[in-house]
């Protein structure tokens, strides 16, 4: 999709022209008061005197109204509408966008929901709401999803509980998600790329965060078993035998020249220097795959030297297609 | 005449008028809890005035608007062959005017309550906007609209300035509850006044308790 926004404020400019690849998870981020959220609700139409130009999919949206859009928006404060059931509240997009049961019912299953519909939303605990919020956009047949700071308010426990089912909610439905946050952490663990903005004006990409690839040998109860190359990592969350995982490294691995031994880390290794540290980044190859990642070599440092990688804390997602 | 034509003809006006009123005040109270246009306050103004304005001075002018060399109050006449002056209709008409802000006034709170966060999300999840407003801000606003058919109904029930002066005191005609009152006291029948104004007194009483209890119950829910 393409965009070109443009809006005034009092005190505040926002002017981005941006394309959007249509698959996986393009962050949009920056600090508060960038203009990320003012961005994300142009584009959905919620700021009609924004928009210069929006296009999906060679279809032109500008000036049309948001239902007319065929977008899914998580908002940040879930916005469950409280006189009707989560059940209803599911429905109320799906019927509105002719989603079929069999649609719904795997919107139901992806995200665990079976056991929420009877509920109230003023009886859901924060977690809950926003998988509800998410599961209600995603009833509702949407052509992109448009997700702003959905986190936002949740403990550390409850994001780390929640970025799994956002990352198996896009990469098993195949809709493009943007998704707006300043949290670098879930930009490591959810995004395929970044978009950055600031004071109103978008900065440029960053490509995705070191990741791992790997694939489910096998899964029971709430854990999965990836396997890297000959070595295989239990991993919590809900996956099937056949999936491709993403590993995210964040900052919890440590690369060296040694073999650390026998360590508590989770899963160590091994590596092999494919390109020598230029700018503090150097290339190695490992699990059968090629990673650029910061670290700071030994000076005899070769292509062909062995390292080990040593992941200190390991968390995984179902991978998008690519 | 029996005790029952006032009641009757007070009954039959205060239904009429809540249910149009109802009609009439949703999209004015929808229009002023969205609206950011400057004439906002004066329309404010405008739909309260009968809460400041002596029911008199409000019959008055209704009364010059109706006659019959009026614009209006002449149309009338042509389409319907009748005056609306001293008549039923002009007697709805005057109560709609004089119950207005009994209308809008809680419709607009519970409007501005359902907050612009709840339409969004359903236009994005497809709805039109006359659809989200049916299906989430009128659900969401029951009490507001309950309130409001209430307090209209019972407002006009109490109608005595306007309508004497839009509608003098025609029995079976425009003899509502509260002139009928007044004849009786004048004509020194206290026990018809009796009878009647203690109905009144008790209906009034019962209305208000239901629409505090409606309003307490709300806010324990939304408080819990």
């Amino acid at each position: 999709m393409s965009f070109d926004i443009a809006a005034r404020f009092a005190g505040f400019t926002l002017e981005a022209q941006a394309e959007i690849p249509p698959t996986g998870i393009t962050a949009l981020s920056g600090p508060s008061g960038s203009g990320k959220t003012t961005l994300l609700r142009a584009i959905a139409g919620l700021e009609p005197t924004a928009e210069r130009s929006v296009t999906f999919a060679g279809e032109v949206w500008t000036g049309k109204r948001p239902e007319a859009r065929g977008i899914g928006y998580v908002f940040q404060d879930a916005r469950l509408f409280p006189h009707l059931s989560v059940r209803q509240n599911l429905d109320y997009g799906a019927r509105r966008r002719g989603t079929s049961v069999a649609e719904l019912d795997a919107v139901i299953d992806a995200l665990d929901l079976a056991a929420l519909l009877p509920r109230s939303p003023e009886r859901l605990s924060g977690g809950e709401a926003r998988r509800v919020a998410l599961g209600r956009a995603l009833a509702s047949r949407p052509r992109i999803l448009l997700m702003d700071e959905p986190l936002t308010g949740l403990d550390r426990a409850r994001k780390a509980d929640l970025m799994p089912w956002i990352a198996r909610a896009v990469a098993g439905f195949g809709v493009p998600a943007l998704y707006v946050t300043h949290s670098q952490n879930e930009i490591a663990f959810l995004a395929d790329r970044t978009l950055g903005i600031a004071e109103g004006r978008l900065t440029g990409w960053s490509p995705a965060a070191p990741q791992l690839l790997g694939r489910v040998v096998a899964a029971v109860d709430g854990r999965v078993d990836v396997a890297l190359g000959d070595r295989t990592v239990r991993l919590a969350g809900r996956g099937a035998v056949g999936e491709t995982w993403a590993l995210p490294l964040g900052d919890a691995y440590v690369l060296s020249t040694q073999d650390p031994g026998h360590s508590t880390a989770p899963l160590r290794l091994p590596a092999t220097l494919i390109e020598p540290p230029l700018d503090g980044q150097c290339r190695i190859e490992v699990a059968g795959q090629t990673l650029t990642l910061p670290w700071t070599a030994p000076p005899d440092a070769a292509p062909g030297t062995p390292l080990w990688l040593t992941l200190t804390r390991v968390t995984g997602r179902l991978a998008g297609p690519r | 005449m029996s005790l029952w034509d006032p009641i009757w003809l007070t009954l039959k006006l205060a239904g009429l008028t809540t249910l149009i009123l109802l009609v009439l005040s949703m999209p004015i109270a929808w229009w002023l809890a969205n609206t950011r246009a400057r004439i906002r306050p004066a329309i404010e103004a405008l739909t309260a005035l009968p809460l400041v304005l002596p029911p008199t001075v409000l019959g008055f002018y209704l009364l010059i608007l109706m006659s019959p060399e009026s614009t209006l109050g002449g149309a009338w006449v042509r389409v319907t062959g009748e005056a609306l002056t001293f008549s039923f209709s002009g007697l709805v008409i005057a109560s709609i005017f004089y119950s207005l802000p009994f209308a809008v006034q809680p419709l607009q709170t519970s409007f501005q309550s359902v907050g612009r966060g709840m339409m969004e999300a359903a236009a994005t999840l497809g709805a039109s906007r006359w659809d989200a407003f049916r299906s989430i801000a009128l659900p969401l606003s029951r009490r507001g609209v309950l309130t409001a058919a209430v307090l209209s109904f019972a407002h006009t029930m109490g109608e005595f300035g306007v309508v004497l002066m839009v509608g003098g005191n025609i029995p079976g005609r425009t003899r509502v509850i509260s002139i009928e009152i007044y004849s009786a006291v004048e004509t020194l029948d206290y026990a018809t006044a009796h009878w009647l104004s203690g109905g009144l007194l008790v209906f009034s009483f019962l209305v208000l308790t239901v629409v505090y209890l409606m309003n307490q119950r709300g806010g324990m829910r939304t408080g819990g």
